[in-house]
C-alpha cells in the first residue's frame, strides 16, 4: 500500500438510524456510515502509483489531447479494436450504440440482462431475449462456463424474429447479473461461427474481460499456456464491437468507451457523441482520466494482478462456503453472490428477501452489499413486474483496496446474520422511481 | 498604479513543443483546416477553449486525492452539494459529467417539438441539445451587441421589449424556459446587468415562465457588474452572486470554466418535482444522483474551485488580462469585440478580412492563419457554427463572423500573451494574402467539431 484512506467505525444504534434514513436501500446510505463497501466494483478500484503519475501527465485540452492518442493506441493493442470512442462511463456508451444499432421492434439477446444495458435497448426501441444457458439461473449448479449463450435459444429467436430483426447479440464477459460467471472460449467460437452465418453481430459488454479470460485460462482446455493478454484479444476478435465501463477491469474511478471495428459505426457515434458526453477526443472525461484508463487497462491484463484479484474473490466465497452461507456456484470473477432464496426462505419474493437481507448484513457490522434480484430486475416495458429466477445479495469486491483481514470480517459477520436468520422479516416498497428503481427506491419493514 | 499582478505563483508546469511555420502548415492540412482536429501536440499556445482547460490549484489538487470515490453516497458528494446550495440558494442539486449533460437533461425533460426556448444568446451546445429534442431556439440579443466595435457595459442584456412580444407571438404555454447565458459566451463573453436579470424576470413572474441562467461564467459577470453598474462597487462578489441567482428558478453549470475544473457540470433547481424528474433520467445516462457521472475527487475539485473564482484579486487579475489583449489589438488596430470580454478576445472576422465573402467562412479562414503564424489554436464563432442552410441549400450567415481566443484560467503568463498580440498583428498585416475555405464534410448537428475543408485558391 503506498497511500491509505480511513475508515470509521459506527455504532449499531448509528447504523439502525442511517439503514431507517435510507429507507432500507442501501444506495442510499451515506458512504461515510459504511465500514466496508462492497456495493460495488464499479469505479471503486485503488489505482496504482503508475496511474496516480498519469493522473499528473493529463493533456486537458479541448481537442487532440496526447492522453486520447494514448489510450486509443492502447486500446487497439491490448483489446484490438479498430476505433475508439471515450465515453464519461460505460452507460454512455451503452447509450450510444443503442441508438445507433437498435430500430424499434428490434430483438437484442444476449447471455442475461445487464441493468442499465437493458433499459437503454429498451428505450431505444428494442426487446432484451435471454439466451444464457439455463444453468445459469441455477445457483447450486457447478459447471464452469455458466455465462455461455444456448444456442437453440438464439436459434428460435431468429426463426420466429427473422435474422434482419436482430442488430446484434449482446455478449457480457463475466456475466454480472448471474453471479460473475464467465464465457467460455469454445462457446464465444461457436456463437461467432453461427451469428456469421446470419450476418448478425455480436457487441461485446467487455468491462469485465480480463476476469472472464483468467477462468478461460484456468478452466478451459488448451488455454493453461497462453497469456490472460492473448485470451483476452482472442474473446476480442469474435466480436465486431464492445460497450466498456472503465471503472471495473481497467482500475479507474471514471471513465468507459465503445470500440467498434466497423468505419460506418464509429462516425455515426463519433457523431453523436458530441451531443451527449463530449468531443470525440475527450468524450467527457478529463485528459488525466484517459490516461489512467490507459495504464489501468495494461494492468489489467498482468497476470500476477489478475490472480490476486480472482484469488481474493475466491478466499471469500470459500470462507462463507465454510460457514454453511448458500452462495452462487461456482464463486465469480468479481464478487460472491449469496442465494437470498435461500438463505430467507421464509420471506417470498415480492417481499424482497434479497433488499431484506443487504440491509441485515449492513445493520451487523457496516458491511454494504447490493440486491440482485427483483428489484433490480425492475418492470416490463407493459408495467409487469420481473420475477428473476435469482434473488441475490452481491458481494462486490473492488480491485486492491480491502485486505484478508477485511475478508475475514466480511465471512464472519454474515456468518453472524445467517445464525440468526429466521428472525429477519421482508419489506415493503414506498417508493419506486421510474427507471433503474433499484438505485432510488424506499422501503419499510413489515412487521 | 502598480501592474496587477496574478494573485498565485506556479507549482507545477507543462512543457511546450515548439514546431515550426513549415510543420505547421503540413499539419493543418492533415487536420483538414478544422482546429479541432489538430493534436494538442501541435498547437504552441492553445486558445481553443476556456473550457476545461484551467491549471487548477494546489488546494484542488489536494481535493483529488481527497476524492471519495464510494459508488453511493460519497461524502465529497455532499460537501460539492452545499457549495452550490450555498452559492445558488437552489436546494436540488444534480452533479453531471459536464455542462452538455445537465442541458440535455433539462431540454429532453421539457423539450420538444412546439417549444420555443428564448435567451440572449444560446450556445452551441445548448442550441443543440434544444433542437435535438425537437424545439427551437430564439436569441434576443439588445441592440448594442449587434456591434462588435461599438462598446458598451452590458452587451450580453436580453432585449427585454423584444422578449415580451415574442412570448405573446409564441405563447406563454409553449415557452418551458427562459434562458439567460450569463456571461453571453456567443455574443463575445459580455456581461448582463442586474437590472437587465431584474427585469427579465419580471417578464418571466408576469407570464410564469421560470428563468434558468446558464451560469458557467457567474462570477466573472458578477465582477463585471461590481466594476460597472451603479450600486454595486461596494457589495461582494458572494453578495452579488447572491442576488443574481435569487431571479432564477434554476441553472445548468459548466464547472469546466469559473469553477477551475477539467471536468464536471450540475444542474441546480428550486423545484422538487422538476428534479425528480431530471434524476430519473440522469441515472439512465450519467450515473447514480451522488455522483452523476464524475469521480468523487472531480466533485471536491468543483467544490473548491467554486469558492476560489469568487476571490476579487483573482476576477480582477482575469478580466484585466483580457483587457490587456484586447488594449494591444485595438492599438494595432486590429478589429475586436469592444470592450474585452470576460474570458476572451474576439476578432471581429468580417472586418479583419472584408475579402473573403461569408459562404467561405472568413472566421475559419482567420483561425487557421493563426494557427500558421504562430501555432495559436483559436475556434471560429460564426457561420460555420452557427451557420444553416435554406431549403435550396443556401447559407444563412450567423449574425456575427467572430473568431474566439479563450483565455484558459490561470495556465499563461504575460509573455504568451504578448506573444499571442504579436501573431495576432503579424497576420493582420498580411490578411490580404489568406483565402477562403469551402466544406468538404460535416456532420448534421454540431458540424464544427468535425468538418473537413479546404481552402479556395484562384
Amino acid at each position: 500500500m503506498k497511500m491509505v484512506e480511513l475508515l470509521k467505525m459506527t455504532t449499531l444504534a448509528q447504523r439502525k438510524k442511517a439503514l431507517q434514513e435510507a429507507g432500507y436501500n442501501t444506495f442510499l446510505i451515506h458512504s461515510d456510515d459504511v465500514y466496508i463497501d462492497l456495493l460495488t466494483d464499479s469505479g471503486t478500484s485503488a489505482m496504482s502509483d503508475r496511474q496516480w503519475a498519469g493522473m499528473m501527465l493529463g493533456d486537458e485540452a479541448y481537442a487532440g489531447s496526447r492522453n486520447f492518442f494514448h489510450l486509443e493506441k492502447v486500446v487497439q493493442e491490448v483489446y484490438g479494436y479498430s476505433y475508439l470512442v471515450p465515453t464519461h462511463q460505460g452507460r454512455g456508451a451503452e447509450n450510444i450504440l443503442s441508438r445507433i444499432l437498435i430500430r424499434k421492434g428490434d430483438i437484442i439477446p444476449g447471455n442475461m440482462y445487464f441493468t442499465t444495458t437493458r433499459l437503454h435497448q429498451e428505450l431505444a426501441g428494442g426487446k432484451f431475449e435471454d439466451i444464457i444457458i439455463d444453468e445459469a439461473h441455477d445457483p447450486e449448479n457447478e459447471f464452469p462456463f455458466k455465462g455461455n449463450v444456448d444456442l437453440s435459444k438464439l436459434e428460435k429467436l431468429i426463426n420466429k424474429y427473422g435474422a434482419a430483426r436482430i442488430p446484434y447479440v449482446s455478449i457480457a464477459t463475466s456475466v454480472n447479473m448471474a453471479g460473475g460467471q464467465p464465457i467460455s472460449m469454445a462457446n464465444l467460437k461457436e456463437l461467432r461461427a453461427f451469428t456469421k452465418k446470419h450476418k448478425i453481430r455480436i457487441i461485446h459488454d467487455m468491462t469485465r474481460v480480463a476476469e472472464n479470460a483468467f477462468f478461460i485460462q484456468q478452466k478451459e482446455k488448451g488455454y493453461d499456456k497462453k497469456s490472460i493478454r492473448e485470451i483476452v484479444r482472442e474473446i476480442n476478435s469474435y466480436t465486431d464491437g464492445a460497450t466498456m465501463s472503465a471503472k471495473k477491469d481497467a482500475l479507474v474511478n471514471i471513465g468507459g468507451f465503445l470500440a467498434v471495428n466497423d468505419w460506418d459505426i464509429f462516425e455515426e457515434a463519433r457523431n453523436m457523441v458530441v451531443v451527449y458526453e463530449g468531443l470525440h477526443t475527450y468524450g467527457g472525461l478529463a485528459g488525466r482520466d484517459m490516461e489512467a484508463m490507459a495504464i489501468g487497462i495494461e494492468e489489467s491484463v498482468s497476470k500476477d494482478h489478475i490472480k490476486a484479484r480472482v484469488g481474493q474473490v475466491l478466499y471469500l466465497g470459500n470462507k462463507m462456503l465454510n460457514y454453511g452461507i448458500p452462495i452462487v456456484k461456482p464463486i465469480g470473477g468479481h464478487g460472491v453472490f449469496v442465494n437470498a432464496k435461500k438463505f430467507l426462505p421464509h420471506i417470498p419474493q415480492e417481499n424482497f428477501p434479497a433488499q431484506a437481507l443487504a440491509a441485515e448484513l449492513y445493520l451487523d457490522a457496516g458491511v454494504r452489499t447490493m440486491e440482485r434480484g427483483i428489484v433490480s430486475a425492475g418492470r416490463k416495458p407493459n408495467g409487469e413486474n420481473y420475477f428473476p429466477k435469482l434473488e441475490l445479495v452481491r458481494f462486490t469486491i473492488p480491485r486492491r483496496v480491502y485486505t484478508q483481514a477485511h475478508m475475514d470480517v466480511i465471512a464472519e459477520s454474515a456468518a453472524i446474520v445467517y445464525d440468526r436468520r429466521k428472525k429477519i422479516k421482508g419489506l415493503k416498497m414506498v417508493y419506486e422511481p421510474k427507471y433503474l428503481r433499484f438505485f432510488q427506491a424506499k422501503f419499510e419493514k413489515l412487521q | 498604479m502598480h501592474t496587477i499582478i496574478e494573485p498565485f505563483r506556479i507549482k507545477s508546469i507543462e512543457p511546450i513543443y515548439f514546431n515550426t511555420a513549415l510543420e505547421r502548415k503540413s499539419v493543418l492540412e492533415k487536420a483538414f483546416y478544422n482546429p479541432f482536429l489538430i493534436h494538442s501536440n501541435d498547437v504552441i499556445i492553445d486558445l481553443l477553449t476556456d473550457s476545461g482547460t484551467s491549471a487548477m490549484s494546489s488546494n484542488q489538487w489536494a481535493g483529488i486525492m481527497n476524492g471519495d470515490e464510494s459508488y453511493a453516497g460519497s461524502p465529497s458528494f455532499f460537501r460539492f452539494k452545499e457549495t452550490v446550495q450555498g452559492i445558488t440558494g437552489m436546494p436540488f442539486i444534480i452533479p453531471t459529467h459536464q455542462g452538455r449533460a445537465a442541458e440535455r437533461i433539462l431540454f429532453e425533460m421539457i423539450g420538444g417539438p412546439g417549444k420555443f426556448f428564448i435567451s440572449n444568446t444560446l450556445f452551441d451546445t445548448t442550441r443543440a441539445n434544444i433542437e435535438f429534442s425537437g424545439a427551437t431556439g430564439i436569441d434576443l440579443i439588445c441592440e448594442e451587441g449587434k456591434h462588435p466595435s461599438i462598446p458598451a457595459p452590458f452587451k450580453g442584456n436580453m432585449d427585454v421589449k423584444a422578449l415580451t412580444q415574442t412570448i405573446k407571438e409564441k405563447g406563454a404555454e409553449n415557452i418551458p424556459l427562459i434562458i439567460l447565458t450569463i456571461t453571453n459566451n456567443s455574443g463575445g463573453g459580455q456581461p448582463v446587468s442586474m437590472q437587465n436579470i431584474q427585469a427579465v424576470h419580471k417578464v418571466c413572474k408576469q407570464f410564469q415562465i421560470p428563468l434558468f441562467l446558464d451560469a458557467c461564467r457567474f462570477a466573472e459577470n458578477a465582477w463585471f457588474i461590481k466594476m460597472r453598474e451603479e450600486g454595486y462597487a461596494d457589495k461582494t462578489i458572494p453578495e452579488i452572486v447572491h442576488e443574481l441567482f435569487s431571479y432564477a428558478d434554476g441553472c445548468t453549470m459548466s464547472a469546466k470554466k469559473d469553477a477551475f475544473a477539467n471536468i464536471g457540470g450540475f444542474l441546480a433547481m428550486h423545484s422538487e418535482s422538476l428534479a425528480l424528474q431530471c434524476r430519473n433520467l440522469l441515472i439512465i445516462t450519467e450515473g447514480f444522483p451522488t455522483y452523476g457521472g464524475l469521480a468523487g475527487r472531480d466533485l471536491e475539485a468543483i467544490s473548491i474551485g467554486l469558492k476560489e473564482v469568487m476571490e476579487e484579486n483573482y476576477l480582477q487579475y482575469r478580466v484585466r488580462s483580457i483587457e490587456y489583449l484586447t488594449e494591444k489589438l485595438v492599438a494595432a488596430g486590429v478589429p475586436v469585440m469592444r470592450p474585452g470580454g470576460g474570458h476572451a478576445v474576439y476578432l471581429d472576422a468580417k472586418e479583419f478580412l472584408p475579402h473573403i465573402p461569408i459562404d467561405q467562412y472568413p472566421g475559419q479562414a482567420l483561425t487557421c492563419a493563426l494557427y500558421e503564424e504562430g501555432g495559436i489554436r483559436s475556434v471560429e464563432i460564426g457561420s460555420l457554427m452557427f451557420g444553416k442552410y435554406d431549403s435550396g441549400g443556401k447559407l444563412i450567415p450567423a449574425t456575427l463572423e467572430l473568431v474566439r481566443l479563450a483565455i484558459p484560467r490561470r495556465v499563461y503568463t504575460q509573455s504568451h500573451i504578448d506573444y499571442v498580440a504579436e501573431v495576432v498583428i503579424d497576420v493582420f498585416k498580411k490578411r490580404n494574402q489568406i483565402h477562403g475555405l469551402e466544406i468538404l464534410e460535416e456532420a448534421p448537428a454540431l458540424r464544427h467539431f468535425t468538418v473537413k475543408l479546404k481552402p479556395i485558391t484562384v
